[in-house]
């Protein structure tokens, strides 16, 4: 048993935040989330070319060989970075390319950054079950910027081009300015479908778009410790009053229990854990939880310039928002943890 | 980064699994009001692991401990809660804290007499740290010990002691130079119980039982010879079992917590909801209260699993210990709270004023609630977080 990075995974995780730190920086998020396309080609590009988007595959599917961990690394630091752009889906796109082997020219595309893929989450095949799609899907995340769509349904996945017949796509801005959404009409759209397990898939998306809310809390609470220590009322830090200095420990344990409870559950996948979909459904929602009630407390915390747009505290509060409804809310996944609980005795 | 435990871990726990089913003992233990009767059962427990090579599994072997490594403590005390052995009681200061104190900063002779006791069942041991004035700044503890010849002569009062009234030792913290900085002119003894002068009475909680005492001391004649580690050292002697054990106290308290929502699931499929379903678990709030209490509780799992591979490699558990300690202050009150809310009017009931032993759920709640006192207030949990973890000024 170890629960901590090894020197490799610390290796990974420091190439990918020094690599993000200089490219990527707040003031570059805040330039981009302004521009169209809402995303940095130049560093997308730099991800295909460093194997990020196939860090969870096998090397025989040109991926680097490593599992869900260090992926679950990479989503970390995403959500540090508050980085803009498809990741989750086209990291999930190219999981289920790999699945299935007659699309080798599609999933090389994807593993190097030159497909960027959006994800759709039809938990309820409400798009229809079979090759070809039907219906509206609402509220899809950077749908603008991919070149693809991934449906995750019920038991089947589907590979739909964005630009195929049948696929009306409309861009909006939306509550986070780094991560617009789209609402998608699908008019008998023809769709590919992989051969991916669409249960499995589904875990795994959740599992990275909880490590993504770990970033974003590590991040609230790194910016609101830093400001404690150095703004000043009444001649000392308001670090010292312990009002500010509770709120932040609060902070720090919440920000412990779900990075632990996301890298168990990250873990659990690569060993396949009998109990892995509960301890998903555990990540997701102290996750989210996580990130959202630091990022208020990192708006408090940040007084009058916390309210400001300059400040970023907001864009924390805002990523946040987002990752509450990427995979079941918060009190979608506690429902689904009491569910055996309540069937009928 | 692995879940997973080694071969040779997995055939520890399934050796521990099987002595542990084979003898944990079956009858009902007799309740904390009961002071005798539950001594004789806990030291009765003690006796029988330590005939069984299990005493002290985290005390190095040349102490007569097990010498278990981290994992193997790990999967000991994870076996231990989940067939239901006895949590510590009446052994606890004796186990967890003197004997390891003795270990790192006793003299030879104080480690060959006192630890053989310990691991075998034979003594309780209790605790003259806190005072009236000195709780969560115990370093401004103030029961004076003055030396005439080869004793200290202790004046003062101590508070909140367990089991003092049945206990034969006291790790008893005094101030020997009261003109030093607060934390320089402290001295760890032995104190044994009984001496002359001492006068122990017991503390009645909220919860009705008396199992923690205030002590008195009118001049009481300790030995010398029972100073641990230097005069006005004392500070230095107490904390230095304290950094490792805030690391690896909890390690069982997960698996506890997770037996205990269990109990409070079935207990919610078994009676009425607050408002007309025929079973409080069909409420969507108490089920959501439940659900988000198992989460924590796993997440409560995996940050002791991350602490403990911290100290694997370091050797010392990290500081994310004081966080590990105060979530699991406050979950398992959130526990007890949402079992009250599911008991209803009901909860009325099981509590007893007389003490019975079977108050369960109730009385678990009462006493549940010094969960964020003792042992350093949630307060001062904050503080050390705040502080140590996040370098907040203070």
């Amino acid at each position: 048993m170890d629960l901590q990075p090894g020197p490799e995974q610390e290796a990974i995780r420091d190439a990918v935040r020094t690599l993000l730190a200089e490219r990527l920086p707040p003031e570059r998020v805040r330039t981009v989330m302004a521009a169209d396309p809402c995303l940095d080609e130049g560093v997308w590009r730099a991800a295909g070319e460093l194997g990020w988007f196939g860090l969870h595959l096998p090397e025989s599917a040109g991926g680097s060989g490593y599992g869900v961990a260090e992926a679950m690394l990479l989503f970390v630091e995403l959500g540090r970075a508050l980085a803009p752009g498809p990741w989750l889906g086209t990291v999930l796109a190219a999981r289920a390319l790999a699945d299935t082997p007659a699309h080798a020219a599609l999933l090389q595309a994807v593993v190097a950054g030159e497909r960027r893929v959006a994800v759709v989450d039809d938990p309820a095949d409400a798009l229809g079950s079979a090759g070809s799609l039907r219906g509206r899907a609402a509220t899809v995340l950077d749908a603008g910027v991919a070149h693809a769509l991934l449906v995750v349904g019920a038991r089947r996945v589907a590979w739909v081009d964005a630009a195929a017949g049948g696929v009306h796509v409309a861009s909006a801005a939306s509550m986070d300015p780094t991560r617009r959404v789209a609402g998608i009409d699908f008019a008998d759209a023809a769709a590919t479908v992989l051969a991916a397990d669409a249960a499995a898939l589904r875990r795994l998306g959740t599992v990275l778009a909880a490590a993504e809310a770990v970033g974003v809390a590590e991040r609230a609470l790194e910016a609101s410790v830093a400001y404690a220590k150095v703004r000043e009322q009444f001649g000392k830090p308001i670090g010292t009053f312990q009002a500010v200095k509770h709120r932040c420990a609060d902070m720090a344990t919440r920000t412990e229990a779900a990075r632990s409870a996301t890298t168990w559950a990250a873990v659990a996948l690569d060993e396949g854990a009998p109990d892995v979909e509960f301890h998903v459904h555990v990540a997701k929602a102290l996750a989210t939880t996580a990130a959202l009630v630091n990022a208020h407390d990192n708006v408090q915390n940040h007084g009058g310039m916390g309210y400001t747009w300059e400040s970023d505290a907001h864009l924390y509060l805002k990523r946040a928002r987002v990752l509450e409804h990427v995979f079941g809310s918060r009190t979608a996944h506690l429902d689904a943890i009491a569910a055996p609980w309540r069937a009928a005795s | 980064m692995e879940i997973r435990f080694s071969r040779d871990e997995e055939a520890f726990r399934a050796e521990a699994r099987a002595w542990l089913e084979a003898n944990v003992p079956r009858g009902q233990r007799p309740p904390p009001h009961d002071l005798h009767a539950r001594r004789a059962y806990d030291m009765a427990w003690q006796r029988t692991m330590f005939d069984a090579g299990w005493a002290g599994i985290n005390w190095p072997k040349e102490f007569g401990g097990r010498g278990a490594s981290l994992m193997e403590q790990l999967i000991w005390f994870e076996e231990y809660a989940r067939v239901g052995a006895p949590e510590a009681s009446t052994g606890f200061v004796g186990l967890k804290h003197a004997g390891p104190t003795l270990i790192a900063c006793g003299s030879d002779a104080q480690k060959a007499f006192h630890l053989p006791k310990i691991l075998k069942g034979e003594v309780v041991w209790c605790q003259g740290f806190s005072e009236p004035n000195a709780g969560s700044d115990l370093a401004s503890l103030q029961t004076r010990a003055v030396i005439d010849g080869d004793h200290l002569v202790v004046t003062g009062q101590k508070i909140w002691t367990s089991f003092g009234h049945i206990a034969e030792y006291q790790e008893l913290l005094v101030r020997t130079d009261p003109d030093a900085p607060k934390h320089k002119g402290i001295t760890w003894v032995i104190c044994p119980m009984g001496l002359p002068g001492m006068d122990v009475r017991p503390i009645k909680t909220l919860a009705g039982n008396a199992d923690f005492c205030e002590v008195f001391y009118d001049g009481v004649r300790v030995p010398l010879a029972n100073v641990v580690g230097r005069l006005n050292d004392g500070w230095r002697v107490a904390m230095a079992t304290l950094s490792f054990e805030r690391g690896t106290a909890f390690m069982s308290e997960q698996v506890r917590l997770a037996r205990r929502v269990e109990e409070v699931v079935a207990l919610a499929r078994r009676v009425p909801g607050p408002s007309g379903h025929a079973r409080a678990i069909d409420d969507d709030e108490i089920a959501r209260r439940l659900a988000l209490a198992r989460a924590e509780v796993e997440a409560m799992r995996a940050m002791t699993y991350r602490s403990l591979s911290t100290a694997a490699r370091t050797g010392m558990p990290g500081p994310e210990g004081s966080m590990i300690r105060l979530f699991f202050s406050e979950l398992i009150q959130r526990i007890d709270q949402v079992t009250m809310d599911i008991l209803g009017p009901a909860c009325l009931e099981g509590f007893s004023l007389d003490g019975a032993p079977e108050a369960g759920f109730s009385e678990r709640y009462l006493t549940g609630l010094s969960q964020t006192i003792g042992g350093g207030t949630k307060e001062i949990q904050r503080n050390i977080v705040g502080e140590r973890v996040l370098g907040l000024p203070r």
